[in-house]
């Protein structure tokens, strides 16, 4: 007789829905699963000498990608941006560009 | 002893001996330090990314070498002295180094012990197979 039916908002009761559930009212915040792009294809030497590599994750003005939009893991970002800030201080990139 | 790596750029406008002159400098100041001198890579002209001191363009220098760190300090003082390097950058690469080759070591280790391992099955579903021991 007494069922248990839990708290409301118990994860058993919820819809598995997951990401997409909640989306419905804002922003999706997975929207897909993103690799970094260092892990995968085991790339190790993040050099400040590399423009073609750290151009890629620079923007239009200069400034350096956030890690949400491109995808890189927290050890290869921190990496990156220190790799990024060393080449701008050997003018390899610009401090901020004219778009 | 560290490895350190030091990417300097020297005025576009001088002449090719002058440029030349200056890394001898600066090899010389390595050498008499106690270091040795690994490689000396030559860019070339290359466009700067800002304007350095009015000039558009440099020649870039790389220089890695082995040194003791008070080495490196009167290094950098020279090459704060020397009219023709408008920029210069020091950075200290064994640790990175030793990083590189630890992780290419654990992966060369990884990849082997795999192929060992697991030898690649031919077709995809087997009802029997036999499985080999592993040795580690």
């Amino acid at each position: 007789m007494a069922e248990s039916r839990g708290r409301p908002g118990s994860a058993s009761q919820r819809p598995t829905g997951g990401d997409k559930a909640v989306a419905t009212q804002k922003k999706q915040y997975f929207r897909r699963k993103k690799v970094c792009r260092f892990c995968v294809e085991k790339i190790d030497d993040i050099n400040y000498k590399d423009v073609k590599l750290l151009n890629a994750f620079v923007a239009e003005r200069g400034k350096i990608i956030p890690r949400r939009i491109s995808g890189v893991c927290g050890p290869c970002q921190r990496r990156l941006s220190d790799a990024i800030k060393k080449a701008r201080n050997i003018a390899l990139l610009p401090f901020a560009a004219e778009v | 002893m560290r490895t350190y790596e030091e990417l300097f750029i020297l005025k576009p406008d001088a002449p090719e001996e002058e440029m030349d002159q200056v890394i001898e400098q600066m090899s010389s100041v390595i050498t008499s330090g106690g270091g040795t001198v690994d490689k000396v890579d030559k860019w070339g002209k290359r466009r700067l990314a800002y304007r350095v001191d009015k000039y558009r363009e440099g020649h870039y220098v790389l220089i890695v070498f082995q040194a003791a760190p008070e080495t490196v300090k009167e290094l950098e003082r020279r090459l704060r002295v020397t009219d023709l390097v408008i920029k210069f950058l020091t950075v200290r690469i064994d640790e990175t180094l030793k990083r590189q080759e630890k992780r290419r070591k654990q992966r060369e280790k990884r990849a082997s012990r795999k192929a060992a391992s697991m030898p690649p099955a031919p077709a995809p579903a087997q009802p029997m197979f036999t499985e080999e021991p592993v040795e580690g």
